[in-house]
C-alpha cells in the first residue's frame, strides 16, 4: 500500500482524460479542416495512417498508466525512448513528403 | 492587500509575492515605456513645420516652436500651425471641420469684426490651429499656441477617434477569449477547492495565482517591444512609423493603392517639349509669370512649375520676365486644376492661366496663331483647331506624357481678380513635360507581388499616361476605370470594380475614399499611398496611410507612415518587417495559450484530489515571472521565410484551436510528473511541487523551440540569438533554484538524481511529441 494510493484512480482518470481530450480535438480538426488529398488518405488503412500520431498518443498513456502504476523506472526510460525514435521518423517522413 | 495577505501568510512570503508581481508589472512596463520612447523620437522627426517671419527673415521652423507675435504663412494643404489673425489673404479657403463638425470650407478676410462674444464660427478674421488650407493663402499674426488655442482647449472631445486596425480587432477579440477562459477557470478552481474543504483564503489565493499564470500580462509589452523594435529597423531604411499598431496593418497589407506621380514615376519632372500655334518665347514667359515655384538658391515648390524655371536658368531665359509686375493672383486648387495670375506691363494688365488642358481647353474660346509679322492674333477660333489639340494630347498622354495649357486674355485693371475672370481666354500652348518611371519602380513591384501585394493606381491623370507607365513597368493592368464610370455604380459595382480593375484614372478626393472602402468592405487590408491635400481622407481612411516627407501637412498628419524617400523598394521591406512583427507576437500568444494554459489548468485539476496544492501561490508567481523574463526577447527572434511570404490576417478560431490541440499536451506531461512523483517516488509536499516546478518550468519554456517554428528546430529553423541565450540560461536558473537559499524560501527542496533522468527523456518526449503534433496540425488547419 503507497503512501497516495488512495488518488491512483483520480490520477489514471486526469491523465485519461487528457489524452482523450487531445484526441478527440485531432479527430475533430481532421473532419473539420481541410482533408489531406493524398492517395494514401483513401481508405481505412489511408485514414488509419493519418492518424499516426492519435495512436502514437494512445501509445503512450498507455505506456504512462502502465509503468506508473507499477512503478517501473526502466519499462518508464525504454518505453520513451523506442516512442521518440518513432516520433523522430514520424516528423521526418511527413516532412519530408510534404516538401 | 498586503494587509491581507499578511494576516494569513508569513510576513516574508507576503513581500515575495508582492515583490514579484511588481517586479512583473515593472518589467512590463519599463520595456513599454522604452518603446514608446523610441517611437516618440522617431515621430519627431516628421514633424509639421510652419512657414513663419520673424525679424524680417522668413524660414521654416518647427510648428511646435512658434510663439505668440509671429508671423506665419499659410498656403494650400497646410494645417494651421497656432490660432492666428489673418493680416493678409488671397482666397483663402479653410476646412474647420476638425473644430466646428462643418464640412464646408470657410472663407477668411482681413476685416475687423466687432462682437461682443463670438464663437469661432463668427471669427472669418482668424485661423484656428488643426484646421487645413483648402484654397488660397494667407499671412497672419499668432495668437495663441498649444493649449491655449481653440483645437487645444476642446482636443480631447474632437479628436477623431481612427478606425480601429485589422491588428485591434484581433487583440480585442483575442483578449475577450482569454477573459472568458480565466474567469471560468479561476471562479471554478475556487469554488471547487472550497468545496473539498480548503480554507477559503488557501483557494482563493491560489485561484488567483492561477489567474495571474494564465493571463499573458506581457502580450502589451511583447507587441509594443516589437513594434518599436520594427519602427528602428524601418527608421534605418527611412521610413518613420508614426502610428506604431499600424505596422501590423503594413505586414499583412494585400492591396496598396498608390498615386503615381513619384511613387512609380521618379518624380523628377522635366519640361520636354512644347507646342504653341502662336509664339514660343511668350509661351515660356507666361509659364515663368504664372508659376508657384519658389525661386532662391534652389527650385522649389509644385514638380511641374519648378521644371519650366528650371529650363528657363538652363537656357539663361530667367530674366525674360522682368519686365512685368505681379498684380493678383488666382491659386491653384484641385477642382478646377489650374492656376491664373494677373500681370501688367506697358499700363496693360494680363491674366494669364496654367493647368490641365481638360480645364483649361473649356476656358478658352480662341487659340493663339503666329502671323507672318511675328505678332499674335486672337481671331482664331478653338473650333478649327479642336481636333488637332485632341489628337495631340492623347499622343502624349499615349507616350506617358504630362500636359499642360497656358492660355491668356486682356483684362481691365479692377480691385480685386477671381476664378469668374477665367474665361474667353486665347489657348497659347502646350507644355509638355516626362516623369520617366523609377528605376527601382518594377523592382519594387516585382517584390510586392511576390509579396502577395496587389497595387492599384488611383490618379487624378488620363487612363492614357496611367497605362503607359503600367506598361513600361509591367505591371499587368486588367481594367481601367474613369471617375466618370464610378460616379453611376452601386456600392456593389463599386466593390467589384475595386477588385477588378488596376487603375483608376482621372478620380476626384472622393472617389479614392470610396474605392478605399469599397476594398476594406472586401475583407482587403488596405494601404494607400498619397501626397497631395486630396489624398489625406483617403490615408484616413486606408488601415495604412503613407506619405512621404515632401507631402503637403495634412497628408503627412493623416498618414500612418512617411517614407523620408519616396521609394516603393522601402515599401517592401516595411511589409516583411510588419509581418515577422506579426509572425513573433503571434508565437508569443500561442505559446500564451497553449503550454501556459495547460499547466495551469492541470494544476487547478490536481488540486482537487491532492492532500495539498500542486504549487503555492508564491511559487506559481515565481515560475510566471520567469516564464515572462524567457519571452522577453521574442520579438527579435528570426522568423521563417515562408511567414513574410503571403499577407495574413488574424484568425481567432485558428488561435482557439490550437489552444484546444496544444493546451493537453502540457496538461498529459504534468499529470505524468504527478503519477512520477506521487507513486514512484511517494513525495511529500515540497518535493512533489519542486519536482512540479522544474518540469513545468522546463516544458513551458522549451516548447518555444518547437512552436516557433513550422520547420524542424534547430536543423532547419534557426531560433534568435538572444532567444536561444535567455531561454536557456532561465531554464538553467529554474533548474538550480531548487537547491539554493531562494528555493527553500519560495519551499522547494532538493530533487533526487533520478528524478533528473526521468525527467530528461520525459521532456524530451514531449517535445517531440508537441512537434509530431505540430505536423499533424499543419495539415488539417491552415493558417
Amino acid at each position: 500500500m503507497t503512501l497516495y494510493s488512495s488518488t491512483m484512480i483520480w490520477w489514471m482518470v486526469s491523465i485519461s482524460w487528457s489524452a482523450i481530450f487531445l484526441i478527440v480535438v485531432s479527430f475533430y480538426l481532421y473532419w473539420k479542416g481541410p482533408r489531406p488529398q493524398s492517395e494514401s488518405s483513401q481508405g481505412i488503412i489511408g485514414k488509419a495512417k493519418d492518424f499516426i500520431f492519435v495512436w502514437i498518443l494512445t501509445s503512450l498513456l498507455v505506456l504512462y498508466i502502465y509503468t506508473i502504476n507499477y512503478s517501473s523506472a526502466v519499462i518508464f526510460a525504454a518505453g520513451n525512448i523506442i516512442v521518440e525514435v518513432i516520433l523522430v521518423v514520424y516528423t521526418v517522413r511527413n516532412r519530408a513528403k510534404k516538401t | 492587500m498586503s494587509a491581507i495577505v499578511a494576516g494569513f501568510f508569513e510576513i516574508g512570503q507576503s513581500i515575495a509575492i508582492i515583490a514579484m508581481m511588481l517586479l512583473s508589472v515593472v518589467l512590463g512596463f519599463y520595456n513599454e515605456y522604452k518603446a514608446e520612447k523610441i517611437i516618440d523620437d522617431l515621430r519627431q522627426s516628421v514633424s509639421l513645420k510652419a512657414v513663419v517671419t520673424r525679424d524680417n527673415k522668413t524660414n521654416e521652423i518647427d510648428s511646435r516652436l512658434l510663439v505668440p507675435g509671429d508671423l506665419v504663412s499659410v498656403y494650400v494643404g497646410d494645417i494651421i500651425p497656432a490660432d492666428t489673425r489673418v493680416l493678409e489673404c488671397k482666397d483663402l479657403e479653410v476646412n474647420e471641420g476638425t473644430l466646428t463638425g462643418e464640412s464646408f470650407p470657410v472663407e477668411k478676410k482681413c476685416d475687423t469684426i466687432n462682437l461682443d462674444h463670438p464663437i469661432p464660427q463668427d471669427l472669418t478674421n482668424c485661423l484656428f490651429m488643426g484646421t487645413v488650407v483648402v484654397h488660397g493663402s494667407g499671412r497672419g499674426l499668432v495668437v495663441s499656441t498649444g493649449r491655449r488655442t481653440e483645437f487645444g482647449a476642446v482636443s480631447h472631445s474632437l479628436a477623431r477617434a481612427r478606425p480601429e486596425t485589422e491588428f485591434q480587432r484581433g487583440v480585442r477579440k483575442y483578449g475577450n477569449m482569454l477573459i472568458t477562459l480565466t474567469l471560468v477557470l479561476v471562479i471554478a478552481i475556487f469554488v471547487l477547492n472550497a468545496l473539498v474543504g480548503r480554507r477559503i483564503i488557501d483557494s482563493l489565493l491560489f485561484s488567483l495565482a492561477v489567474a495571474v499564470g494564465l493571463v499573458p500580462e506581457l502580450m502589451p509589452a511583447i507587441v509594443t517591444i516589437s513594434l518599436s523594435h520594427a519602427a528602428r529597423e524601418m527608421a534605418k531604411k527611412k521610413v518613420i512609423v508614426k502610428r506604431q499598431v499600424s505596422i501590423e496593418d503594413f505586414g499583412n497589407m494585400d492591396v496598396l493603392c498608390t498615386d503615381k506621380t513619384g511613387t512609380l514615376t521618379s518624380g523628377k519632372i522635366a519640361l520636354k517639349s512644347h507646342l504653341t500655334f502662336g509664339d514660343d518665347a511668350q509661351l515660356l514667359e507666361y509659364s515663368l509669370l504664372c508659376n508657384s515655384a519658389v525661386v532662391g538658391e534652389k527650385v522649389t515648390g509644385n514638380p511641374m512649375d519648378s521644371a519650366i524655371w528650371e529650363y528657363a536658368i538652363e537656357n539663361n531665359l530667367q530674366h525674360i520676365i522682368d519686365s512685368y509686375t505681379s498684380i493678383d493672383e488666382v491659386p491653384f486648387d484641385y477642382q478646377r486644376r489650374m492656376m491664373s495670375k494677373i500681370v501688367q506691363r506697358n499700363g496693360q494688365n494680363r491674366l494669364i492661366t496654367k493647368g490641365a488642358p481638360e480645364s483649361v481647353i473649356p476656358k478658352c474660346d480662341y487659340v493663339s496663331v503666329s502671323r507672318s509679322n511675328g505678332s499674335d492674333s486672337e481671331g482664331e477660333t478653338i473650333d478649327h483647331f479642336r481636333r488637332v489639340l485632341e489628337k495631340e494630347l492623347i499622343e502624349n498622354s499615349k507616350a506617358g506624357y504630362r500636359t499642360l495649357a497656358v492660355a491668356y486674355r486682356t483684362i481691365e485693371s479692377k480691385q480685386g481678380y477671381s476664378v469668374e475672370d477665367e474665361k474667353s481666354l486665347t489657348l497659347l500652348g502646350f507644355l509638355v513635360f516626362t516623369d520617366p518611371p523609377k528605376n527601382d519602380a518594377r523592382l519594387a513591384l516585382d517584390r510586392l507581388r511576390a509579396l502577395g501585394v496587389d497595387v492599384k493606381i488611383l490618379t487624378g491623370d488620363n487612363e492614357l499616361v496611367a497605362a503607359k507607365i503600367c506598361e513600361d513597368l509591367s505591371l499587368e493592368s486588367t481594367k481601367t476605370f474613369r471617375g466618370s464610370d464610378l460616379t453611376a455604380m452601386s456600392s456593389h459595382e463599386l466593390r467589384e470594380a475595386a477588385k477588378s480593375a488596376t487603375i483608376f484614372a482621372r478620380i476626384t478626393p472622393e472617389q479614392k475614399l470610396d474605392i478605399i472602402k469599397a476594398l476594406k468592405a472586401d475583407k482587403h487590408v488596405v494601404g494607400f499611398m498619397g501626397d497631395g491635400v486630396n489624398d489625406a481622407p483617403a490615408l484616413f481612411e486606408a488601415d495604412v496611410g503613407i506619405s512621404v516627407e515632401s507631402a503637403t501637412d495634412v497628408s503627412k498628419d493623416a498618414a500612418d507612415i512617411v517614407l523620408l524617400d519616396k521609394d516603393l523598394v522601402v515599401l517592401a521591406d516595411g511589409i516583411e518587417e510588419g509581418r515577422k512583427i506579426f509572425g513573433n507576437t503571434t508565437k508569443y500568444i500561442l505559446m500564451g495559450t497553449s503550454s501556459n494554459f495547460g499547466n495551469m489548468f492541470s494544476a487547478a485539476a490536481a488540486s482537487l484530489f491532492l492532500p495539498f496544492l500542486p504549487m503555492l501561490p508564491m511559487q506559481i508567481l515565481f515560475m510566471n515571472l520567469f516564464y515572462d523574463v524567457a519571452n522577453m526577447t521574442l520579438p527579435t527572434d528570426s522568423v521563417d521565410t515562408e511567414v513574410t511570404q503571403l499577407p495574413r490576417r488574424w484568425d481567432i478560431n485558428f488561435v482557439r484551436n490550437f489552444t484546444l490541440f496544444f493546451g493537453p499536451f502540457s496538461s498529459l506531461y504534468d499529470f505524468l510528473t504527478y503519477g512520477i512523483m506521487l507513486f514512484i517516488f511517494q513525495a511529500p509536499a515540497a518535493l512533489f511541487q519542486s519536482g512540479w516546478f522544474v518540469e513545468s518550468f522546463w516544458t513551458e519554456v522549451l516548447v518555444i523551440f518547437v512552436i516557433r517554428t513550422r520547420r524542424i528546430p534547430f536543423v532547419t529553423s534557426r531560433p534568435g540569438k538572444w532567444l536561444t541565450i535567455l531561454t536557456l540560461s532561465c531554464v538553467a536558473v529554474g533548474t538550480i533554484v531548487p537547491f539554493t537559499r531562494l528555493g527553500a524560501f519560495l519551499g522547494f527542496t532538493a530533487l533526487p538524481v533520478h528524478y533528473w533522468l526521468l525527467l530528461v527523456l520525459m521532456v524530451a518526449t514531449y517535445l517531440l511529441l508537441v512537434d509530431a503534433g505540430k505536423v499533424f496540425f499543419y495539415r488539417v488547419c491552415k493558417f
